[in-house]
């Protein structure tokens, strides 16, 4: 925190001395920085002068560059006549909108006259803009309202005939009535019902959505080219004299509210953009998926939910059929019996304090790590796409966020703590495909007749080797285990002489898993430890772990990529949201006479909770979405297939669109509750 | 001042750079495209018929090629044998080799922008393009080429429903088992004749204290399991012969039938611990290519694989050599029932498009000269030996043929019972889809036989 503070108040001093336009003095630096920039445009230059893909994305970046630019400060050009100069407004502004109308039916070869040639493509939006430019101009000059009537709706009328006239015969729709019928109501009622809702007069909405629906009805759900001029007609004089009525009912707008406009315009020419973006690139493709995933593998007949109920029903998703080898699973037995433990801790808490599970007190590590061990055991009994993803996210959200935090506590205010940090979130540096191929040399195994090259393996083979070894290195290994179980000893016995219960916890558990692990090292127990294998002739060989591809457990050895990226992230911003708690809290505490680890659970936890509840939706969401790891190390083979591969798979590989479609819409219906979850928190602390 | 028209100007950019970002794509595929379609109206297409590699005219007209061939050979033999073309006949060919070809090809024809030339490994996935309409016919011209050129028999699987969309651009013979003579030899083994002493061979190798008997491995990216599929293939055929081999691959036989459930069972029970090599420990992970260097190595004895697979044995690998102790050969993967069947493979290429460039390109694929010259140029590649490279194209200068490869052309030519790969008949998700997945988990041991193999029956379309 006080780094942050001082880097700020350090870097606003130059900024008003910009703003207030004084006099720049330009030392050193400034001469670095064009010499660096000049370098960078000149080395570019080179670049597209030498390479043809490079030149030619560069010229599209310059005239996607130039056009939106001309493009924005033109639309801000256009309102700002707006005030004075209403007329001019009026004519540009709708023979532009003519002049859409005329590239978008012209453009695609719809009319009469139109194909290549410049000529004939520059006809239809001329005419489009000198019409309706036209009409614009001249309703500001008429303020008759039965005038105005007239004139809209007659253009309108003309205009309608003229389209339908010019439509080719190719194109003509065979009219089916009850798509018109259907889409006009439909839409009439929403634009009366969204009129209503901005406090307008319901007509007008309802005519502009009757327009709408008519087009919408007439040419969206017709057989194009079944159809005659007549239909033609209909089709398109309908929605061109309703839209030219509605214009006409409306009043010329007087200066104030000419002021209103011109204010509001500005808002739609910052926002429009982006929302267009949002909506082309996310909202239709979002609803298009939807559809698509109640289509069958071409997209041509609907099959109704067969794509989302074969996701149920697919034993490669969903396979709960041994699902009660979880009772005889070892981390389930475990989990129980911590389970079992926490009950009893529990009632002697409740006992002495009133409360059997409370954050901090000694029945939450057995609760929360028995019930980690219990889902986990559930999880290694089933299998399937969907039972993948829920562990997946159990495993990875509850390991990243406690290791960061864990993490976070244990480094803030140690000494080295940057350099500890830094090493922890570097991998948040790496993507998700780099980690993934790192992590598949660190899984590698070799045949077992060959040195293994794997970094995992390597250790495991090796310490078979060294146990089931006689030489001088299983002599030295065997020495310094037993130092640091006799170590482990003293220490448990040092708190436990002290009565400190609580400080011997650690070596308690330090003990016993270093005891366990020497008598078993030494053979006293078993034949020894590590990867080796003895055959029935006494022989001893070495024998690897197939990390990724042993079912289930593959899985949880693709989660640890997963958690050693994300532990950093969590860490990172769990760090900075234990260093915001004021240290006059704490300082409180203390004086109160709270221990270290006191202060921690009462006062520091309970304030960085939102940003725990943060991290782990966004966690959640993020793994759900898993993919790319799964996709590098195993392709959903070995019983690690997650929603998002298995969706890859349909959709591209087996080209079954619909089936992709739907795994993709339970993607987002799944990842849904938590985002709006996350955003409803974001907002109530913005 | 200056800052405020700064932060301006950056809303237009920022928006026009999301604006390009999205248009690139369209630009780069475009690029590809539009030059080819505007050809045709500058040009006369070509009339020199069987003389392909003669100069026509293209205008540089760009023509694509995507396959998944991409190991260095393969990729060098064909970027010289389509570059010589293209540059006589002024016509740029990019030939691209894609390790996920399976799944791309998919992706790019859904997105509108194909390559103009693909070549499909697996006819099955040829024809569903076809049927979808994706694919063009050839030409007449191309037609009369291949007539020239090809049997019947190799023209048949660029066939679909009567309409010839494939162009054969390479053979390949799949029932070989590669072996080191040298070591033969010196262990005192003979080559097995028939299945029986086959296995026999196998038990005694893996009795003695000396290499495991086979090389096996299955990874292939996104097609890992296909070499399982062969060898189910292979004992299909060897077990039960050609006719229930023909009911199966169309599906009149299910994979859940007792007949198809042996074959699958077959090899599973012959890839113990003690009969494998694998160089990444478990055969599924092991890569299909990474099982030449133990056999030269001398890890393993024998490895069955196709004739291709002699472009993937390490570099300097001699072949057939009875002068040299490492040198590499093969023998034929002995039969049950001796009636001596062979399954067989292939490259089809065929065009996304009808261009008079495109359909030149295709026109000389299907030509002798293409399958010599890339021979020629494969051969090279490798240093010498065998190229991995085999065309049974009629007219082909035999003495670009090394003796070995020579003689897998005339067991091709010679075969009473010669079966297309059976999986790359089905349709792609099967052949390329559960019948690779659930063979792998099989292998893997994940699962049983009979539920592989009802997998695999309830995944088959329609």
């Amino acid at each position: 925190m006080e780094t942050l503070e001082r880097t700020d108040t350090s870097g606003e001093p130059d900024d008003p001395i910009v703003e207030a336009g004084q006099p720049v003095t330009r030392d050193a630096q400034w001469y670095l920085k064009v010499v660096v920039a000049v370098a960078i445009a000149v080395g570019m230059l080179y670049w597209a002068a030498v390479e043809e893909k490079i030149r030619s994305t560069l010229i599209t970046v310059v005239i996607t560059v130039a056009a939106s630019a001309g493009l924005w400060i033109a639309a801000n050009f256009l309102f700002d006549q707006v005030r004075n100069r209403w007329a001019t407004f009026n004519a540009i502004a709708f023979g532009l909108l003519g002049a859409v109308l005329g590239v978008l039916l012209h453009g695609n070869k719809l009319t009469l006259g139109s194909g290549s040639g410049f000529f004939t493509w520059v006809i239809g939006p001329l005419v489009g803009a000198v019409v309706l430019g036209g009409l614009g101009y001249v309703m500001t000059r008429t303020q008759d309202p039965n005038q105005r009537l007239t004139i809209a709706t007659g253009t309108g009328l003309a205009a309608g005939i003229v389209i339908a006239v010019t439509i080719r015969e190719q194109f003509q729709p065979g009219l089916d009535v009850v798509a018109i019928v259907v889409y006009t109501a439909i839409l009439a009622a929403v634009g009366a019902g969204l009129s209503i809702l901005l406090k307008h007069s319901p007509v007008g909405g309802a005519m502009i959505g009757a327009a709408i629906g008519w087009i919408l009805g007439a040419w969206g759900g017709a057989d194009l080219g079944d159809g005659s001029l007549v239909e033609s007609l209909v089709a398109t004089v309908v929605p061109a004299v309703l839209l030219g009525a509605r214009f006409g009912m409306t009043t010329d707008p007087d200066y104030t509210e000419r002021v209103n406009i011109d204010t509001r315009s500005r808002a739609v020419i910052f926002v429009g953009p982006a929302i267009l973006f949002i909506f082309v690139m996310l909202v239709v493709p979002a609803i298009r998926t939807g559809y698509l995933s109640l289509l069958d593998r071409d997209s041509e007949e609907f099959v109704d939910g067969e794509n989302y109920g074969s996701v149920f029903t697919d034993r490669n998703s969903l396979d709960v059929d041994n699902w009660t080898d979880m009772f005889t699973s070892v981390p389930f037995l475990i989990g129980v019996v911590l389970l079992g433990l926490a009950v009893v801790v529990g009632a002697a808490m409740k006992k002495r304090t009133g409360r059997a599970v409370e954050i901090g007190n000694p029945t939450v590590g057995p609760l929360v790590v028995g019930l980690l061990l219990v889902s986990f055991g559930a999880f290694t009994a089933m299998r399937g796409t969907l039972i993948n993803n829920l562990w997946w996210v159990v495993v990875v959200t509850f390991f990243s966020t406690a290791l960061g935090l864990a993490i976070a506590v244990l480094a803030d205010g140690r000494r080295g703590e940057r350099v500890a940090k830094s090493i922890i979130f570097m991998p948040m540096a790496i993507s998700l495909v780099g980690a993934s191929i790192i992590w598949r040399f660190v899984y590698l195994a070799r045949d077992t007749s060959t040195e293994q090259t794997g970094v995992m393996n390597a250790l495991w083979v090796g310490l078979g080797r060294l146990s089931t070894g006689s030489g001088l290195p299983t002599l030295i290994v065997t020495v310094l285990l037993a130092i640091c179980v006799v170590l482990a000893l003293i220490f448990l016995s040092n708190a436990l002489v002290k009565r400190e219960y609580g400080r011997a916890v650690v070596p308690a558990i330090l003990t016993v898993s270093l005891g366990w692990f020497f008598v078993r090292f030494v053979g006293i127990i078993g034949d020894g430890v590590g990867g080796f294998k003895i055959d029935d002739d006494g022989t001893v060989s070495g024998q690897t772990i197939f990390f990724v591809q042993e079912v289930p457990y593959a899985n949880f050895w693709l989660m640890v990529i997963m958690i050693w990226i994300q532990t950093g992230f969590s860490m990172v911003i769990l760090s900075s949201a234990i260093k915001a708690v004021p240290t006059e809290l704490i300082e409180a505490a203390k004086i109160d006479g709270a221990t270290e680890s006191q202060a921690f659970w009462r006062v520091i936890l309970p304030q960085i909770a939102t940003t725990i509840g943060v991290i782990v939706t966004t966690l959640i969401v993020g793994v759900m979405k898993v993919f790319d790891i799964v996709k590098v190390t195993t392709n959903g083979q070995f019983g690690t297939q997650v929603l998002a591969n298995n969706m890859f798979d349909e959709a591209f590989n087996r080209v079954n669109i619909g089936k992709g479609a739907a795994l993709a819409m339970l993607i987002f219906f799944s990842v849904l509750p938590v985002m709006i979850f996350n955003i409803r928190k974001m907002q109530q602390e913005g | 001042m200056t800052k405020r028209w700064l932060k301006l100007a950056a809303v237009p950019i920022a928006l026009a750079f999301v604006a390009a970002a999205c248009g690139s794509d369209d630009e780069s595929g475009g690029g590809d495209t539009t030059p080819a379609s505007e050809a045709p109206a500058a040009t006369d297409a070509p009339d020199d018929g069987g003389d392909a590699g003669g100069g026509g005219d293209f205008d540089g007209a760009t023509v694509t090629i995507t396959g998944p061939e991409r190991d260095d050979p393969s990729i060098a033999s064909l970027n010289d044998v389509l570059g010589e073309f293209g540059e006589a006949n002024n016509i740029n060919i990019e030939y691209t080799g894609d390790a996920d070809w399976e799944a791309n090809i998919n992706t790019q024809v859904q997105g509108g922008n194909p390559p103009n030339i693909s070549y499909f490994p697996q006819p099955g996935k040829l024809a569903d393009f076809a049927r979808a309409g994706n694919l063009k016919p050839v030409t007449d011209q191309v037609n009369e080429t291949l007539d020239e050129f090809w049997l019947d028999g190799f023209q048949l699987y660029g066939n679909v429903d009567g309409t010839q969309y494939g162009v054969p651009a390479k053979t390949d013979l799949k029932s070989l088992v590669w072996y080191q003579p040298a070591a033969f030899a010196a262990a005192g083994y003979e080559v097995p004749t028939t299945f029986a002493e086959f296995t026999a061979l196998i038990d005694t190798m893996a009795a003695a204290d000396g290499p495991k008997p086979l090389c096996v491995g299955i990874e292939s990216g996104q097609a890992t399991g296909w070499t399982y599929t062969d060898w189910v293939e292979e004992m299909v055929l060897r077990l039960h012969g050609p006719e229930v081999y023909d009911g199966w691959v169309d599906n009149s036989i299910p994979f859940d039938d007792e007949r198809i459930q042996e074959a699958m069972q077959a090899p599973v029970d012959l890839w113990t611990e003690d009969n494998v090599f694998a160089a990444a420990g478990s055969i599924a992970a092991t890569s299909f290519a990474d099982n030449g260097q133990p056999l030269v190595d001398g890890q393993c004895y024998m490895h069955r694989q196709a004739n291709f697979f002699a472009g993937l044995f390490p570099e300097g690998t001699t072949f057939a050599d009875p002068a040299d102790d490492s040198a590499v050969d093969v023998f034929y993967f002995p039969d049950i029932n001796g009636d001596k069947p062979v399954l067989t493979a292939g490259i089809f290429a065929a065009a996304f498009d009808e261009d008079p460039a495109t359909m030149a390109v295709m026109n000389y694929i299907a030509t002798a000269e293409y399958a010599e010259k890339r021979q020629a140029a494969q051969t090279e590649a490798v240093g010498g030996g065998l190229s991995g490279y085999l065309s049974a194209a009629i007219g082909q200068d035999p003495s670009v043929y090394q003796p070995l490869e020579q003689s897998f052309l005339s067991i091709l030519e010679s075969a009473e019972i010669a079966r297309f790969d059976g999986s790359d008949l089905m349709p792609a998700d099967v052949g390329a889809g559960t019948f690779w997945s659930e063979g792998t988990s099989l292998v893997n041991g994940d699962i049983d036989v009979s539920e592989a193999a009802s997998r695999i029956q309830a995944s088959w379309p329609g």
